[in-house]
């Protein structure tokens, strides 16, 4: 069989990419609303820009772990109380007990994997729908949080302040050719670096190993993948495991933003990294999605509060009210996208017939 | 011969196993206080009697859920999900504390009294969380989005959305006709159970004299055969979720109701999960099809008495999801598809065994 060449420009206009380029349009165009409508207050300056990074970063690596489980076409509630329960770990764990912090990330990463490849397991072996299985993995973190403690407990260790310090100053050259840091200050701190790494490991995962080839053949169908003898239950098990993890990471980001624990801590966030992943068009439905488009996903969405804080005058509640806007307009034009691609595919059959 | 077949068929049902959970727990409660089980009439200072102890508590206090998971019912036997239904009780409460204290007058105390028409505060949350429902029901019936992304919409903005109508306030009210919903009593049984039985009254009579329920198990089952076959499925999954939108209304307004006020932040908060899982611990598959109403407020029941059960042994509020998880994990694993058939074949091989030592 003569291998299929598609020509490179044929292969960035992929009906299955219009969703990316949909966001980052979108994106563009927010972004460009907040350029000209507050550019002059430092909207455009790279220090927010940056920001926005910095500040949703645990979002955006919990929505790596998410963007794997939603292409398997599963769905994961558990995520922010596992990154809540890590963050308690780690705050009990050191304050409370004194303990090490790497001892207490070490314990809370054997419970998030576990939790996760024992939630992955229930889904494939017993059956259960993901959506209860996970939401009771919700219930049961939350609830062994609130067991640990009920206040909020600040942490103050060292190497908790020093990796939280770990900076990375943008600079540029002034006239004396020295480098210098630019106004205002911007600078990319740990958790950012965390979440691109784990951003471009995802993507690789996904689109050079055998591993993200067999996600993407469940999430289209799981009777082929069996039929076609791919290790189904296995890649299942440990897309759970593997988002297990990015909860753990997601707490420990959480953990180096707020410098504490509380047992209700990012209730909710699960939504925030749900929304993030549709908008950034991964389907639900499974097979369909990339990390550069969750990457956008989650940008955009960081971008609506930050122009409501920029205004100012507006109640924080529109923040969530055009969110709700953004996912209806994101799904309708998913749903344009399936119907004008799968009409494409009949036509092109009929061509060939 | 005959009593061992029903026995199998009881053994599969998922609503015995409901049945014999509730049981067990409440007999957990007997053991550790007696005193689980008592109920007694109790006079109030205005005379009025009124039923007391906690099996009235678990029932009173279910009434919420188990409203909401009426129509959550007909949503999961359809292949879908709401899980918008939390913030639209938080939507209904604030609409009627809105009428009921108008922010432009503004009351130093809270009295018996109402700003707008009581009808006002009745009729129009229940007309929002209908067109709500609507919203929800045309976007996945007509666009075809998935009902998990087509309700988060509304979830999201719909707290949102609350907030806006009392413009961030928390207002209470002390106007006795609208404390009544979530505080009176009728014949000493509390206000919130009457509504529960007769909304789940209604909804039996819908389903089974009409022929909703069938046209509703046929779309859960094979959507494209019932399509085929002629049903309008589309107006059939509006209807399923116009139901739901409008029983969160009536939730919202109970729940207003008791702690007579509007809190656009915590009313609701997870009554979605909590609603899912009593349609599913009584017995309704979440892939759809065959549907029990019966089971689901069984399901409810449960989800309450632990919750009570819980806060009985003294533990921390919050620390119940925990207990919740590891019940509902035990009645889900019993329920799930590959156990119940372990347990079906083992009794089978019995069956036979017995059979064979007969014949020998």
């Amino acid at each position: 069989m003569p291998e299929i060449r598609t020509s490179p420009l044929k292969r960035l206009f992929k009906p299955n990419y219009l969703m990316v380029y949909a966001t980052l349009g979108i994106f563009l165009l927010i972004y460009l609303f907040g350029a000209i409508m507050y550019g002059g207050i430092g909207f455009t300056s790279l220090r927010t820009f940056l920001l926005l990074f910095s500040d949703n970063a645990y979002i955006g690596i919990s929505a790596v772990g998410m963007t794997m489980v939603l292409i398997t076409g599963g769905i994961d509630l558990s995520v922010g109380a596992v990154a809540s329960l890590t963050g308690m770990i780690i705050a009990y764990g050191t304050t409370v007990m004194g303990l090490h912090p790497l001892v207490c990330i070490a314990f809370s990463l054997v419970v998030g994997v576990g939790l996760g490849l024992l939630m992955g397991a229930c889904i494939q072996y017993l059956n259960v729908p993901p959506f209860i299985t996970t939401l009771t993995g919700m219930f049961f973190a939350r609830g062994v949080t609130s067991l640990i403690s009920r206040e909020s407990i600040s942490i103050k260790h060292e190497m908790i302040d020093a990796l939280a310090g770990i900076k990375l100053y943008m600079k540029w050259p002034n006239e004396a050719g020295e480098w210098v840091r630019i106004r205002p200050v911007a600078s990319i701190d740990l958790n950012t670096m965390v979440f691109l790494l784990m951003i471009i490991l995802g993507a690789i995962i996904l689109q050079k190993t055998r591993f993200g080839r067999n996600v993407y053949a469940i999430g289209g169908s799981v009777q082929s993948a069996t039929l076609m003898g791919l290790p189904v239950a296995r890649t299942k098990v440990l897309v759970y495991g593997f988002n297990g993890l990015c909860s753990v990471l997601a707490g420990i980001a959480y953990v180096l933003y707020v410098k504490s624990g509380w047992n209700l801590a990012l209730s909710g966030a699960e939504l925030d990294v749900i929304s993030s992943c549709v908008i950034g068009g991964v389907m639900l439905s499974g097979g369909v999605g990339y990390m550069g488009g969750t990457l956008l996903g989650v940008l955009l969405k960081a971008t609506i509060p930050a122009i409501i804080t920029f205004n100012g005058a507006m109640n924080s509640w529109w923040a969530k009210i055009f969110t709700g806007v953004l996912l209806l307009l994101f799904i309708v034009i998913q749903r344009a996208v399936v119907a004008s691609s799968t009409r494409v595919r009949k036509t092109e059959s009929s061509v060939q017939k | 011969m005959k009593r061992g077949l029903k026995w199998e068929t009881m053994l599969r049902s998922k609503l015995f196993w409901a049945v014999v959970a509730e049981i067990l727990i409440l007999l957990v409660g007997f053991i550790i206080r007696p005193d689980f089980l008592n109920i007694q009439l109790r006079t109030l200072s205005d005379g009025s009697r009124v039923l007391y102890g906690t099996p009235v508590d678990i029932l009173n206090r279910a009434a919420e859920i188990t409203i909401i998971a009426m129509g959550m019912t007909l949503v999961i036997a359809l292949g879908g999900t709401d899980i918008s239904v939390g913030a639209l009780v938080a939507v209904s409460g604030a609409i009627a504390l809105k009428f009921l204290r108008w922010d432009v007058l503004e009351y130093t105390t809270p009295g018996d009294y109402t700003v707008k028409p009581f009808f006002y505060a009745l009729a129009v949350p229940l007309a929002v969380c209908t067109l709500m429902g609507l919203f929800n029901g045309s976007l996945i019936a007509k666009l075809k989005i998935q009902p998990i992304i087509a309700t988060l919409i509304l979830m999201v903005a719909g707290r949102g959305i609350a907030q806006i109508v009392t413009n961030g306030k928390q207002f209470t009210t002390q106007y006795s006709p609208f404390k009544f919903i979530g505080n009176g009593s009728v014949l000493g049984i509390p206000f919130p159970i009457i509504i529960t039985l007769v909304v789940v009254l209604i909804m039996i009579l819908f389903v089974r004299k009409t022929s909703y329920g069938m046209f509703v198990e046929a779309v859960g089952i094979n959507p494209n055969a019932s399509r085929v076959s002629g049903l309008r499925s589309g107006v059939i999954i509006m209807i399923a979720y116009i139901i739901t939108g409008l029983l969160s209304g009536v939730s919202g307004l109970i729940y207003a109701s008791r702690i007579s006020s509007n809190d656009s932040n915590n009313a609701g908060l997870g009554y979605e999960m909590d609603a899912i899982l009593a349609v599913v611990i009584g017995g309704t598959s979440m892939t759809g099809g065959k549907f029990t109403l019966v089971g689901t407020m069984v399901g409810s029941i449960i989800i309450r008495t632990i919750t009570t059960l819980v806060l009985y042994f003294g533990i921390v509020s919050e620390a119940i999801m925990a207990f919740k998880a590891l019940i509902i994990a035990g009645v889900i694993v019993l329920q799930s598809e590959p156990v119940r058939r372990a347990i079906a074949r083992r009794r089978e091989r019995r069956h036979m065994n017995m059979g064979g030592e007969l014949h020998a």
